[in-house]
């Protein structure tokens, strides 16, 4: 540690450090707009400039470029320095268009806090202000090139921090220009913190354009939901609508930045067509006359049938909170339920993660950052979970090796080796990359499971040959990290991800287990119910006439596939509550609205068993701009306010249940032992961890399925992706564009074999049901894999599963005319 | 397109090159060469061949002097106007060819002959007032000699 | 007439070949170091003759050598800059149409000296011609066994590559040149780490001027006192090009002992002030060294004085100034050069310096203000904590306008009119 002072005031830290840093960890934040600490140090602004007192150089000197140095001493407010960063700032406006009034960053400006902070108010520039044409940049960022000041932010985060290749700069002296090579959608998934990256308004927030300043806004810390990994994120409201998402830093999880899917997916939250209002027997009522009425009915059907009549349905995306009152009336009730999950294979495979992430096996992102060799298996990350690939290129950057055994064609913003691997070969090229991991067997290291079972022999020895490679560069790693996807692997594939992570953390090294897990709280849903509380468990029940009536609370029935809904119309009674208009809600006999993360607030766990709370936005209700008609202030008023009579699930659970949970959080304790610490009110900032894991983890030693026959079958996978799939992202307006039309994916060979070409119309035929689509014929799909993207225009549900064995004879290609 | 002989003939630098990258301006003269200008084609064709991506070619295109990202005319003047050649000139060189060719500074003249670009010092001091066309160095000048220069080469075509 | 050493071949209109290059000595100091595998003695040598960098910064050149640690990575570079792209210069332009092997031979011989395997010469674009001669003389170099494999059975490879630059000034600056020549923007970066250490594809890189390289043979041929015995002054070592253009009868290139007064060179050299002018100032190194005023009229021309003086000899590219001549409008000329060149990167070049430009535009038009001057004082000084030297270079005229010539300012703004216009 060096020791230095700042400002009359001493402060010890690491060699190595900016004197910027070490200022801030005195609270003194030094002016800046190039510097940005993830983005390091360019001295391109020079509004950071201190006066040096005492050090090796002394004078003016930029904070951000100077390296601390024992017994240095540094005045921020030396007159020489103020001075000369009033300079830059003067300089900087000479430029820069006096739009404050029509410019959307106006009230969270950098540049206009420096200006004035610096005092600089009178204009003494004598010439004229440079101009640049505004490119167009796609549905979600607006491009005003005259408030740029140079600071080369953005395309250091878009290109050197994110690994996109569309944004640069142009041009030289005053002219420097920061832009597209010709207009267009920015191509980056991250592109969005391109907004809260630049200090001036360049980049704004495209979809909120004059909706508001920064003070206008009810503004909330929250966390992301759109994925398992749970970034943080602060929210603005305005007028009874959510206006703005941006990235709140977290050490731990994300950082300084968030993906576009996270910042963009709230539309949700303000769709007109969001439920407001009760509804029984399709006539609109008021939410407690429908609750009563919800009831009134689930306890008859409950009465006459048995509880076992009734069901229960919940999802992922719900909060901990409203997970945990739907487990208590089911015990309460002796209903059925809660069904958490899609289908057992995923609840199986969430179960094994969970319950094989021991705290010393599982990383943070920021501690995945820091790894120098990664092998994941089974997880798309850029569609899955985005910031999980911007993790992984921070490692990349520093020299980590990163491999990936997937089937799906995986891109990533940086070089890695893909391995086009089908799903049943997955917990084996695990096993071979861990022997060689492993290496000759050694006093107390514990050998990888799964020995017992030769490797398929199916597997191209090439792929083999590779993995072992691999396996042999990890075990040369200081910090080697599996991660590891639940969506289309199975529990074997989990378990052995886990098994090995564990042999390479016992060979003395910070190794880990980094999951990805379908739905922002799919570990509470692992904590809350089992295998067997997954829907087409539930169909069969449907279907024999034991279950009567269905309540389904948030939850997107849809995912359960075609085969639910001629189930669900032999029901006697659907009840479903919900902040969507899905289609199960449409199809309700009874439908209580529920409040929003953005009412409600909520706590959920993240993939690495981090319990976190998002606050409260707002108290909800019919945006202003929906209510008025676009008139504001509306015309008539009233106390309540209009469409904010929605109950929290909590509230309406605890209703059905007929009890009142007095104390919440006591409740939760109630629910599961790892919940105990919610029962003490202190909440750290950086969430809870949760510890879920077991001596009995399941163990990888499970015999190996059946393997696929060559030609015969085919492994038909669901693949997530950026845009589009993700239930609650998928209904922004403002992502549609982006979102890449929905394929079906073969792999060119197999494509031979079954005449397929692309842009041929296919038809899958599932247990399910059918799925049709347009053909995309790839070299980096998986031999022997059939890929369906889930998205709204394809009946994905069909599949029953995130991967799912199909024979070749399902596979058609579609004579009929080719349509549209 | 560039004629496939000249295209195997970069190929085959960049190839014995350490670093393809080195040869990005080489790669953007000699499409320009070709095109008279680097066209949005041109800035494709050396991404491609550079194994460069668009946008990396025109950061470094839109750099420099003489990479001309518009069209110019048959024969480019680079006239000097920097502080010798401004102090040795009775009347700003600019000035002088602006009139002669009836053209403001980066423009082209209606027959595609000449551009006019005022550009800094060509190290042609000792010779101010001095200009390039087509990069040969002309200098000392005065308006005759001017005039002698602008008609040759319109003779010339 | 002072001893001829890097002009010793010139001849008017005619490049030396590499045999009247080899007649008059050259290439046998190559051979002896070559045959002797004493790098080291190249780096003492040149390090004794204490031969400062004639680019600009006057860094000893024999330093710099040596700061390429020996188990330094390898493969090293040597990179020779030719950008000059100062205004007021031209003296490298001059060296290689003279004699291009000297330049080529004190290439190879830096390279030898950090055991680097390549050479580059980085070449404006406005010099094509140059450039042509270079690579046709670096292919005569190799056919003679002067570059290649095992060059004179030595065991040393080394080759020579010209790169031509797109053409702008900050190339000529060390770290946007290894910037340019890796394909990348020619913005500069600050150092550390050095080029020395990490420069050219991260790799140990020396940097040249042109000049600096060509005294290299005779260094090492003839040895440090004989080269510094050449200057006229006790301080300064070796001759120096000076290129001088401006208000007299004969620009061009003299090659003098270093420390010959500026007087000496105006009239013995340059053939006097032309008829009618008086000499009112000089920027005796190129445009980013300060105006030097009449009472420095017999000042010795090397390193030290200048610096004795609040100036620079930088490249001794004498730019000279007469009574008739608006200080005012060079200097308003020198800021849309620097205006025009800078590299966008920080924000006191990009944005100061257009300001500047502006202020003193309205000055030179009659349109100027009290106000300006302090303003353009103050920038002046500002402009110092800019990124790289760029910035401060431009500051120089500037400064030195404000402090010797501040009543030719006030004249402007209170005539409402540049006073010389008149006299034109
Ligand atoms: C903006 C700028 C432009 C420069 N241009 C040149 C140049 O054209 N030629 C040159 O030799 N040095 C130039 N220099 C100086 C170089 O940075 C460097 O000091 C020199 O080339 C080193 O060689 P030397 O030690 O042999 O002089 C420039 C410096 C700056 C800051
Ligand atoms: S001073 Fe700044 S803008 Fe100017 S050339 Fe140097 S880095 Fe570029
Ligand atoms: S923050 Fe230091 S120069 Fe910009």
């Amino acid at each position: 540690m060096l020791k230095l002072t700042i400002d009359n005031q001493p402060v010890a830290v690491p060699a190595g450090t900016k004197v910027i840093a070490a200022a801030e960890k005195l609270g003194i934040m030094i002016p800046r707009f190039c510097y940005h600490p993830a983005l390091g140090s360019v001295g391109a602004c020079r509004v950071c400039a201190v006066s040096v007192l005492k050090g090796p150089r002394t004078g003016i000197q930029m904070s951000c470029m100077l390296d601390v140095e024992d017994g240095m001493v540094v005045a921020t407010g030396d007159p020489a320095a103020v001075a000369f960063r009033r300079q830059v700032i003067e300089w900087l406006m000479a430029n820069h268009p006096h739009d404050c009034p029509v410019c959307d960053e106006g009230g969270h400006c950098l540049l206009q806090d420096l200006t004035v902070s610096g005092g600089h108010g009178r204009r003494r520039f004598p010439g004229k202000k440079r101009t640049h044409r505004d490119q167009q940049l796609g549905p979600l960022i607006q491009h005003e090139m005259n408030r740029c000041i140079q600071c080369y932010r953005c395309v250091r985060f878009y290109r050197e921090f994110a690994g996109y290749p569309d944004l640069g700069v142009t041009g030289i002296a005053a002219r420097v220009y920061f832009g597209r090579f010709r207009e267009g959608t920015l191509e980056s998934p991250f592109a969005g913190n391109l907004i809260d990256i630049c200090p001036t308004g360049v980049f704004t927030d495209k979809p909120s354009r004059y909706k508001g300043r920064r003070w206008d806004f009810q503004r909330s810390p929250s966390i992301c939901i759109h994925c398992s990994l749970g970034c943080h994120t602060t929210v603005s409201a305005r007028y009874r609508e959510i206006v703005r998402i941006e990235a709140r830093f977290s050490p731990t999880v994300n950082g300084h930045f968030i993906c576009d899917r996270g910042r963009y997916g709230f539309a949700y939250a303000n769709a007109p067509e969001r439920p407001r209002q009760g509804r029984i027997d399709g006539e609109t009522q008021p939410v407690s006359t429908a609750l009563d009425a919800a009831l009134e009915r689930l306890t008859t059907v409950s009465r006459t049938h048995g509880p076992d009549a009734v069901a229960c349905i919940g999802s992922a995306r719900s909060s901990l909170e409203t997970l945990g009152a739907l487990k208590r009336l089911c015990e309460r009730r002796s209903w059925r339920g809660p069904f958490l999950w899609p289908d057992a294979q995923t609840a199986r495979a969430v179960q094994t993660a969970a319950a094989c992430l021991a705290p010393e096996l599982r990383l943070s992102m920021k501690e995945l950052e820091d790894a120098d060799f990664i092998l994941v298996v089974g997880a798309d990350p850029v569609n899955e979970a985005p910031m999980l690939a911007l993790a992984l290129r921070q490692a990349q950057r520093q020299g980590a090796t990163i491999a990936v055994c997937d089937p799906r064609p995986v891109a990533l913003p940086f070089a890695f080796e893909h391995l086009a691997l089908a799903p049943p070969f997955l917990a084996d090229a695990i096993r071979i990359f861990a022997r060689a991991a492993a290496g000759p067997p050694q006093a107390g290291v514990r050998a990888s499971g799964g020995d017992a079972h030769p490797p398929d022999p199916n597997m191209p020895p090439a792929v083999q040959a590779r993995l072992a490679a691999m396996g042999a560069t990890a075990r040369t790693c200081r910090r080697p990290v599996i991660v590891c996807g639940t969506q289309i692997v199975n529990s074997r594939t989990v378990a052995r991800a886990a098994d090995t992570a564990r042999m390479l953390k016992s060979a003395d090294k910070p190794a880990g287990l980094f999951f990805v897990l379908p739905g922002a709280n799919a570990f509470a849903a692992a904590l809350l119910s089992d295998e067997n509380g997954a829907f087409n468990t539930l169909q069969a029940g449907i279907a024999d006439g034991h279950v009567k009536a269905v309540l389904a609370v948030e939850s997107d029935l849809p995912a359960a596939g075609e085969g639910l809904a001629p189930a669900l119309k032999s029901l006697d009674l659907l009840v479903v509550c919900d902040y969507l208009n899905t289609a199960a809600a449409r199809a309700a006999d009874i439908l209580v609205p529920t409040r929003s993360v953005f009412e409600e607030g909520g706590i959920f766990i993240n993939q690495t068993g981090c319990a976190q709370r998002a606050a409260p936005v707002h108290v909800g209700g019919t945006p202003v701009a929906q209510t008025g008609g676009g008139d504001h202030p509306p015309r008539t008023f009233e106390r309540s306010i209009p469409g904010a009579e929605a109950l929290s699930a909590v509230q309406a659970l605890d209703r059905l249940a007929g009890t009142e949970t007095a104390d919440p959080p006591a409740a939760l304790a109630d629910l599961h032992p790892v919940l105990a610490p919610f029962a003490s009110r202190k909440w750290p900032d950086e969430g809870q961890l949760l510890d879920l894991s077991s001596e009995a983890a399941p163990s990888a030693d499970w015999p190996p399925e059946e393997p696929p026959a060559a030609g015969k079958t085919f492994e038909l996978v669901v693949r997530e992706r950026t845009f589009g799939s993700e239930a609650l992202s998928q209904r922004a307006d403002c992502l549609r564009p982006l979102e890449k039309a929905p394929r079906i994916l073969v792999h060119s060979d197999d494509a031979a074999r079954l005449g397929i070409a692309a842009g041929d119309r296919v038809a899958l035929t599932c247990a399910g049901g059918v799925i049709e689509g347009t053909a995309d014929v790839r070299n980096t799909v998986a031999a022997g894999v059939v890929i369906v993207d889930r998205h709204r225009e394809l009946n994905w549900p069909a599949a029953g599963a995130g991967w799912v064995r199909i024979e070749a004879k399902q596979i058609h290609k579609i004579e009929k005319e080719r349509e549209r | 397109m560039l004629p496939k002989t000249r295209k195997k003939a970069l190929q085959k630098e960049i190839a014995a090159a350490e670093h393809a990258r080195e040869l990005v301006v080489d790669v953007l003269m000699a499409l320009q060469a070709h095109y008279g200008h680097v066209t949005d084609e041109a800035v494709f064709e050396a991404a491609d061949l550079l194994g460069m991506t668009p946008m990396e070619i025109e950061e470094v295109a839109t750099f420099y002097t003489f990479i001309y990202r518009r069209p110019v005319g048959k024969y480019v003047i680079h006239v000097c106007d920097s502080v010798i050649c401004w102090m040795e000139s009775e009347r700003p060189l600019l000035e002088v060819l602006c009139e002669k060719l009836g053209i403001a500074p980066g423009e082209t003249t209606a027959d595609g002959l000449f551009t006019l670009l005022p550009v800094c010092c060509i190290g042609y001091c000792d010779r101010a007032p001095a200009m390039l066309i087509n990069r040969k160095a002309y200098g000392p000048l005065t308006e005759n000699k001017i005039d002698r220069i602008l008609t040759g080469l319109r003779q010339e075509g | 007439m002072y001893p001829q050493v890097l002009f010793q071949n010139r001849q008017p209109d005619r490049t030396a070949t590499i045999k009247t290059y080899r007649a008059g000595g050259g290439y046998r100091a190559l051979a002896d170091v070559l045959q002797q595998n004493a790098a080291a003695r190249v780096r003492q040598v040149l390090l004794d003759a204490a031969l400062l960098g004639r680019g600009g910064a006057a860094f000893p050149a024999g330093v710099k050598l040596s700061t390429v640690a020996e188990d330094a990575p390898y493969p090293r570079y040597v990179v020779c800059n030719a950008d000059e792209m100062e205004p007021g210069t031209f003296k490298d332009r001059v060296l290689i149409f003279a004699d291009p092997h000297q330049l080529i031979e004190g290439l190879i011989l830096a390279g030898f000296a950090v055991h680097a395997e390549t050479g580059i010469i980085f070449i404006r674009p406005e010099y094509e011609g140059a450039a042509a001669i270079l690579e046709r003389e670096v292919r005569v170099a190799e056919k003679a066994g002067y570059l290649g494999k095992d060059i004179l059975g030595s065991g040393f490879d080394y080759r020579i590559v010209v790169h031509r630059s797109g053409g702008r000034y900050i190339c000529g600056e060390v770290t946007a040149q290894i910037n340019a020549l890796q394909g990348k923007r020619p913005n500069p970066l600050q150092p550390p780490p050095y080029p020395t250490e990490k420069g050219l594809w991260q790799k140990p890189t020396v940097l040249q001027n042109v000049e600096t390289l060509c005294c290299m043979p005779h260094i090492v041929a003839k040895g440090a006192d004989w080269f510094k015995n050449l200057s006229l002054t006790p301080s300064g070592a070796g001759t120096k090009i000076f290129g001088i253009s401006g208000r007299v009868q004969q620009p061009g290139c003299y090659e003098l002992p270093m420390g010959v007064p500026l007087s000496e060179i105006i009239e013995d050299h340059a053939g006097g002030m032309i008829p009618g002018s008086e000499f009112k100032a000089c920027l005796p190194g190129g445009a980013s060294t300060g105006f030097l005023p009449a009472r420095h009229y017999h000042i010795p021309m090397d390193f030290e004085a200048l610096k004795k003086a609040g100036n620079r000899l930088g490249t001794g590219a004498i730019m000279v100034f007469d009574h008739k001549t608006c200080l005012v409008g060079v200097t308003l000329n020198l800021m849309e050069f620097f205006a025009r060149e800078s590299c966008g990167w920080c924000t006191p070049c990009r944005e100061g310096l257009p300001f500047i430009r502006e202020l003193l535009y309205e000055i030179e038009s009659g349109r100027g203000k009290p106000e300006y001057v302090p303003m353009l004082q103050e920038m002046s000084r500002h402009l110092w904590h800019a990124y790289c030297a760029f910035a401060p270079g431009a500051a120089a005229p500037l400064a030195s306008l404000l402090d010797e010539f501040e009543d030719e300012i006030q004249d402007h703004i209170k005539r409402k009119a540049c006073p010389f216009s008149a006299l034109t």
